[in-house]
């Protein structure tokens, strides 16, 4: 039996779009795993991301709860979602967002030390991430804007997973990269996940779908349908196949 | 790309190295200036002459210049602040004799002094001419002095201009010219037909902004499209929410009307009027009630006009919060007679209109025959009276999530139906057997029915504990996407 | 045109708070301008018309003695003159006097007249501004009526030689010529009873008061030395006492013209601030909108219409700006005329001056768009595409400041110092208007210590030396006068410090200061280049007058008193400005080689705890008719300092205020523009887990590096120049060089104080970071 991690009961969200309400994520009964990579797939605009912000506590839902073990993040004030984030959660975003005016290793010392102040331990974490992801040490002192966009969204994931969050959340981590390094992201990705990190990413994109051992199918803000890859093997031509199967059946 | 970022910070390295070589220029000429024009006289300083002077002749006078001590500084003694001028003298007699010096190798003689262009002073007592004082002219040493300092002063500024030039050209190499050839290169590819190959630095879509305004444009035309579309429905929805609102109007008409036939006939022997008039009357209101009856009919017809090809009435389902149905629920119980539970809270998938049209319906069944017509009504004061204060008269509204559906329940204590009339109820013009003396055109429910139906939910009618008890199952959203497609389908 | 108003409106709609704190910063400025024009402008005018109503004098000379000889002497000498062109003589007492004002004493030379004689005289008449029922009393200089500090009917006493009496108060006049006690004389006026009553003291020398009309008044000050050598050359025994245009026009407007230098300088800085806070506002509002700017030149707007949309917007809220703030100077106007006709002592009704309002209007508007048209230059080099697709400019790389990894900074210093180093221009103007602001609190600062608790610091450069007691005797009694006194124990030390008139041949009249030994004197300070006279041939002069005369130390000047010429050598400079800077040092024997004293007076210090009153009527009775008059200096001082030290305390608090106003404008302003250009950061560092207050505090933090620095450098600074810089102040009544202490422990706490102030309105300005979530970053801006 998989260990729930976080659960919404009823999750919808809604956005008012010039007086007009846009309800974007429509009653969403979801657990996720401990030790999962979870992809939620779905057409742009399926309120994907929206889903993703959700869960993270990045957002705060219009209807229905969210739990996280015993503790309910909805109706938590924007602080306190705050904390939870920087508590639990790691982030990887599509345009990766890392801070223009601090080098690369800031970046991922400004996250880690706003919840450990054991600052040689964090170095030491640091470094294994630096290490484990293939970034180079000259490049820590590199800024943003001078690393490639593979670099950079390595070090995204170094800035995400330097607290040992229980979840990795990640919003499109390739989009925004070319096929080779985008390649090179999800080798990283699904390595953490063999690690035991839980994962859960947002994509449209097959390639990157095809990681993930469980695959979620939103349409119009739900969940149309479910897949679990675990038992294939990676990279193997039935994962591949069963994959390719479910999205045909879900109007892919 | 790349060329006004580096543009800018290339202007503010110009601009500041335009500054410093400036600044050195300009101290560079303050220091020619200063050696060309400064030093033309350096002025002697007459107060000190003269506190020299004075110093002298007060000596003179207690005889303490002259003697043996020509070198002492026995003369100061007296005042002690001749330190402070700072000045080298000589005091000789009139027969050019040292009396006294402020140190050694100054001029002592008259002759020499002029040669050396030295203050020469007479030094007077008592009017008389008893000295003389020659300072010690030390304008040369100072201006060798200043030499120096300006020379070296010079070499340094030189120095640095080099160093800001030598840097400057070491930072246009690297900044302007690399990048510059780096630039030439990007050309040629570019020319060569290849667009792969990035300019560093250079990040965004080189038609990104291009993209953006035709998106723009685009959108623009959407939302124009979106919101004619959005008129014309709204015009539809009026016409279709008037026509069901005319026929309550022209039913209170109706039951008016009958009320008042109905106490022209009471006071049939009572009344003083005369019978002829009370003939009238009573045809007035016959005449209303018909004519009720046929604008009744009218609006029925259009309606089942329209009913015939009911695809026409739409139902266009969309997402709406749980708190939308409270306000549908209160607004159907216009009497406040209904105890309504706690909706739960979730998103729905219906069409406001209709559900707000499909409760009114159900309320108004549970009105009629639960709590008696208005005629009944009339009679009742005491109920009126229940009715006033709020207090609920038997409608029971519960609201619990079942899988996919939000079941609302509508519950009375009319005592509902014959069990063999329940499958009859949902049909076009059929009513209960309680219905036989209450207007209507036993649409309701299948009006009810049908706009359940279309929003992919279900209406069920069934006997409850002491009443009618009619469940409104509710879709909720994104949970029957594909039911509804395939009900379509089908 | 309309296009540009087009652009213009939907700014004003877009930043309505900034447009808010642009309208205060001009409106201050533009009031202050104008109030500072005003005063500058026409105040002084104010003394020309009144002094050509009366038909003023432009040389005053009242002389101990009477008689045809002497009047026929008099009307020769000036007759023969060519420079003449109008006077006239009349007789009435001259003799100092004093009497209590505004918690101290006036103690000055006081010019008596009959009412009859004083508001007839064809030449200097003297005009009654108020005037009560009563029949017999004294008529008052206005001067000491405004503030209602004397008022009409009161009784009040007046010490004239040594008799004291009451008088009533019949009314208040208004003399141009010798209306207060800083004309070195003033007038008093009897009505004819109390006149008679008078001319039967002895101790009253009747007097001749000679007031010249000359042709051209810049050379009053030529002419009254002329006169004056030529009255005394010929009675060296007659006391004279003279006043002549230029000193009065000069010495009645003292406190104007400081007014008006601290108004002049708070609308400079507060122009300035306002001006840098434009620019960086439009600058700031490019780098916003590169996108829409490109936008607009896109669809076809010209630079030319951008760049006059936002000089119409501009130019336009600093018109009306300057209009309000010139409505309010004339508001406030009243009330800082009272307080200066509490100094001038000249009757001034506010009205509409055009000049100062064209002139203001002028420059804030001008000004801005100024500004604003340099600022916005740079939108010309926009090219539509670039901006379409570049947007805001991004980050320079250059260096990573505060690394995490090596700073052992907490994490919220090291963010915040990040943040400092990559605002330059956020820390320019920070740092310039904490420069600013750090002198203005130096100042403050300064006139706190030296002006409002202590005022020894402030009389002792603009009067100069100051004793306890100054007794004027007959110098055929000095010996035994200096025999008493250096015998009695009270007497802690006792110098001669004598005034006498001298006159500097080829120049104008100046006062002469004696004493023995220079190093006895109690304020050592006065001299302030060179050294003091030691030597019967030297002589120190005011600096003022040197510059004026371009005389230097070193030069020797010919000086003239009872009719004798002596060469002198000026050994230093000394800037007393109670003659304006019309005075000059001699050792006693160098004046002496002139001419003889018949007074002298006294400076004597006395031990703490004595009472100067009953030691000043003691000696009085002793000295009997050998002495002439005895003057409490400390009271004298009480009574005018207590003005300077209420004016100063009006300022202090009004420039606290004012620096508090900037610093608020001035953070909101840039915490405005740095949360919008940090949105982003922003929201990546919340949905990193950083909390709003977390941000705030970063936020604040990062501002005051540039703030606590410039602050420091600032006051290290200004403590430096302030003392010069208040001496430009002063230049008018002939300071050059001030010696103020200035108070560190003060300063240094009211500059902490400022810095606390920057960095909670930081906080709370930038509290509306609670609005930016890390959300609206993901759904894309």
């Amino acid at each position: 039996m998989k260990e729930g991690l976080l659960k919404t009961e009823n999750l919808s969200k809604s956005f008012s779009n010039g007086g007009t309400l846009q309800h974007v994520l429509k009653n969403i009964d979801l657990e996720l795993y401990r030790g999962d990579f979870t992809v939620i797939m779905g057409a742009s605009g399926a309120g994907k991301s929206t889903l993703l912000y959700a869960l993270s506590g990045m957002d705060t839902p219009t209807l229905g709860t969210i739990t996280f073990g015993n503790e309910v993040l909805s109706g938590r004030s924007s602080d306190g979602l705050a904390v939870f984030r920087r508590r639990h959660c790691g982030f990887v975003f599509q345009q990766i967002y890392l801070i223009d005016g601090m080098s690369v290793m800031d970046n991922v010392l400004a996250a880690g030390l706003l919840v450990n102040r054991n600052k040689k331990a964090l170095l030491k974490r640091a470094r294994e991430l630096f290490f484990k992801v293939d970034i180079p040490e000259e490049t820590w002192g590199k800024f943003p804007a001078q690393l490639s966009g593979g670099e950079a969204q390595r070090v995204g994931i170094v800035r995400a997973l330097i607290n040992s969050p229980e979840i990795l959340f990640a919003d499109e981590p390739t989009g925004a990269l070319n096929s080779k390094t985008g390649l090179d992201v999800l080798d990283t990705l699904t390595a953490f996940h063999e690690q035991g990190q839980s994962v859960v990413m947002v994509t449209h994109d097959m390639r990157s779908a095809r990681r993930g051992n469980r695959i979620l199918y939103l349409k119009d803000g739900t969940v149309l349908g479910e897949c679990n890859l675990g038992p294939y093997v990676h990279g193997s031509e039935e994962r591949h196949r069963k994959l390719r199967s479910f999205l045909a059946e879900m109007g892919w | 790309m790349a060329e006004p970022i580096l543009g800018r910070r290339g202007t503010v390295k110009k601009r500041l190295l335009f500054i410093s070589l400036l600044l050195l220029f300009a101290v560079e000429a303050a220091a020619f200036g200063a050696v060309f024009f400064q030093r033309q006289e350096v002025p002697q300083d007459t107060v000190a002459v003269n506190e020299v002077l004075q110093s002298a002749q007060t000596g003179w006078r207690y005889g303490t210049v002259g003697g043996s001590d020509v070198d002492g500084s026995e003369m100061n003694a007296g005042n002690g602040r001749n330190a402070a001028h700072g000045l080298d003298y000589v005091v000789l007699d009139l027969e050019g004799a040292v009396l006294y010096r402020s140190g050694p190798g100054f001029n002592e003689s008259i002759n020499e002094a002029i040669r050396h262009r030295d203050t020469i002073l007479d030094v007077k007592v008592d009017g008389r001419i008893v000295g003389k004082l020659i300072v010690y002219n030390d304008s040369a040493d100072a201006f060798r002095e200043d030499k120096k300092r300006t020379l070296l002063f010079l070499a340094g500024s030189t120095l640095g201009l080099c160093l800001v030039c030598s840097g400057y050209f070491f930072w246009l190499e690297r900044t302007v010219l690399r990048p510059f050839q780096k630039l030439k290169r990007f050309a040629e590819y570019v020319a060569g037909g290849n667009l792969d190959i990035p300019l560093e630095m250079d990040r965004n879509n080189l038609f990104g902004a291009f993209t953006e305004s035709f998106d723009l444009m685009r959108s623009e035309l959407k939302r124009a499209r979106l919101a004619k579309a959005k008129a014309d429905a709204e015009k539809k929805e009026l016409i279709a929410k008037l026509s069901h609102d005319i026929k309550t109007p022209v039913a209170s008409i109706k039951a008016a009307a009958e009320v008042g036939g109905a106490l022209v006939e009471k006071n049939r022997f009572s009344d003083e009027m005369c019978w002829k008039g009370r003939e009238r009357l009573q045809e007035n209101y016959k005449q209303i009630v018909q004519k009720a009856d046929q604008i009744d009919a009218l609006i029925t017809n259009l309606f089942t006009a329209t009913l015939e090809e009911l695809s026409r009435l739409s139902v266009t389902p969309k997402d709406m919060e749980n708190r939308e149905l409270s306000v549908i629920l209160e607004n159907a119980d216009y009497m406040r007679c209904a105890r309504i539970s706690d909706i739960p809270e979730c998103l729905l998938y219906a069409d406001r209109l209709r559900l707000q049209q499909v409760f009114d319906n159900l309320f108004a069944n549970a009105y009629k025959y639960a709590l008696g017509t208005p005629k009944d009504r009339a009679s009742s004061g005491a109920e009126r009276q229940h009715l006033k204060e709020g207090v609920h008269l038997g409608i029971e509204v519960t609201a619990e999530r079942e899988f996919d559906f939000l079941t609302v329940i509508v519950e009375d204590f009319g005592g509902g139906v014959g069990e063999e009339e329940l499958p009859l109820l949902k049909e076009k013009f059929k009513r209960g057997k309680n219905a036989e003396n209450r207007s209507g055109a036993g649409l309701g429910l299948y009006i009810s029915d049908y706009f359940m139906k279309e929003m992919g939910g279900e209406l069920a009618v069934e006997n409850g504990r002491l009443g009618l008890k009619v469940s409104v199952k509710i879709p909720l959203s994104g949970r029957c996407v594909h039911e509804t497609a395939d009900m379509f389908m089908k | 045109m309309q296009k540009s108003i087009r652009i213009a409106c939907a700014n004003f709609r877009r930043a309505k708070g900034q447009t808010v704190a642009i309208i205060l910063l001009v409106l201050l400025g533009a009031m202050m301008l104008n109030l500072w024009l005003m005063l500058s402008t026409d105040y002084k005018q104010n003394f020309e018309r009144c002094h050509d109503r009366l038909n003023g004098e432009h040389v005053t000379l009242a002389l101990n003695g009477d008689g045809e000889e002497l009047r026929d002497f008099l009307s020769g000498v000036l007759e023969e003159d060519e420079r003449t062109a109008q006077y006239c003589m009349d007789d009435g007492f001259f003799m100092v006097g004093s009497f209590a004002y505004h918690g101290g004493e006036v103690n000055t030379e006081f010019m008596i007249l009959d009412k009859e004689t004083a508001l007839g005289r064809p030449v200097g008449a003297i005009e009654l501004v108020e005037e009560g029922e009563e029949e017999s009393g004294v008529y008052l200089p206005m001067l000491y009526s405004s503030d209602g500090r004397i008022s009409v009917g009161e009784t009040i006493e007046i010490t004239i030689g040594n008799q004291t009496k009451s008088y009533l108060v019949c009314g208040f006049l208004n003399s141009a010529m010798a209306g207060s006690h800083n004309c070195s004389m003033s007038a008093l006026v009897f009505t004819k009873d109390q006149y008679e009553e008078l001319k039967k003291q002895d101790s009253l020398l009747p007097s001749t008061l000679v007031s010249v009309r000359i042709h051209d008044k810049t050379e009053s000050q030529e002419f009254e030395a002329d006169f004056k050598e030529a009255v005394s050359a010929r009675y060296p025994e007659i006391q004279t006492q003279s006043n002549s245009y230029k000193l009065v026009s000069s010495s009645r407007y003292i406190s104007q013209m400081i007014c008006s230098g601290i108004m002049s300088a708070m609308a400079f800085l507060t122009t300035l601030i306002a001006l840098v806070v434009i620019a960086s506002n439009v600058v700031h509002y490019i780098q916003e909108n590169m996108k829409n700017l490109g936008a607009l030149k896109a669809v076809g707007y010209e630079s030319r219409q951008i760049i006059g949309a936002l000089l119409f917007q501009f130019s336009s809220i600093a018109l009306v700006a300057a209009l309000i703030g010139i409505g309010l100077s004339y508001g406030l106007f009243p009330a800082i005329n009272v307080m200066m006709i509490s100094q001038t002592g000249i009757p001034y009704d506010v009205r509409f001056l055009p000049l100062p309002f064209f002139l203001t209007l002028f420059c804030s508007v001008g000004t801005v768009s100024l500004t604003v048209g340099i600022a916005a230059w740079r939108i010309r080099k926009i090219e539509p595409i670039t901006a379409l697709r570049e947007g805001i400019r991004t980050h320079s790389f250059r260096k990573n400041h505060a690394p995490l990894d090596k700073t052992g900074l907490p994490l919220h210093l090291a963010l915040s110092l990040k943040t400092t180093f990559s605002g330059v221009k956020q820390n320019v103007t920070m740092c310039i208007t904490m420069l600013v602001l750090s002198l203005i609190i130096t100042f403050s600062g300064l006139m706190v210590e030296n002006v409002i608790v202590d005022m020894d610091p402030f009389i002792n450069m603009v009067v100069g030396e100051m004793a306890d007691s100054c007794i004027n005797i007959k110098t055929e009694a000095e010996e035994e006068f200096l025999q008493r006194m250096r015998a009695d124990g009270r007497v802690e030390k006792i110098y001669l410090y004598h005034t006498e008139n001298a006159v500097h041949v080829g120049g104008i009249g100046l006062m002469a200061t004696m004493t023995e030994d220079f190093a006895d004197v109690n304020n050592q300070a006065v001299c302030i280049e060179g050294r003091y006279p030691k030597y019967d041939n030297e002589i120190v002069i005011a600096v003022k007058y040197a510059r004026e005369r371009n005389l230097h130390i070193g030069d020797e000047i010919v000086m003239a008193a009872g009719g004798k010429e002596m060469k002198y050598l000026i050994c230093g400079y000394t800037q007393i400005s109670n003659n304006l800077g019309r005075d000059c040092m001699f050792t006693r024997s160098g004046y002496e080689r002139m001419g003889s004293i018949q007074n002298a007076s006294y400076y004597i210090n006395l031990a703490e705890d004595v009472d100067i009153e009953a030691f000043q009527e003691e000696v009085g009775e002793w000295m009997g008719e050998r002495m002439n008059t005895a003057v409490n200096i400390q009271e004298v001082i009480k009574g005018t300092g207590s003005v300077y030290v209420s004016l100063m305390r009006v300022i202090v608090v009004a420039i606290l205020i004012l620096s508090g106003a900037i610093v608020l404008f001035v953070l909101y302003l840039l915490v405005r523009g740095m949360l919008s250009r940090k949105k982003r950061e922003y929201g990546i560092l919340k949905a990193l887990g950083f909390t709003t207050g977390q941000l705030i505090l970063q936020t604040a933090l990062s501002f005051m590096p540039a703030v606590t620095l410039s602050m420091i450098v600032g006051l290290v600074l200004s403590i430096q120049v302030i003392n010069p810089l208040t001496a430009l102040f002063l230049r008018g009544i002939g300071i050059v060089k001030c010696t103020f202490q200035v108070p560190v422990g003060f300063t240094a706490a009211a500059g902490a104080a400022l810095c606390l102030f920057a960095f909670l309105i930081a906080s709370l300005l930038s509290l509306k970071i609670r609005k930016i979530t890390p959300k609206e970053l993901l759904t894309g801006e």
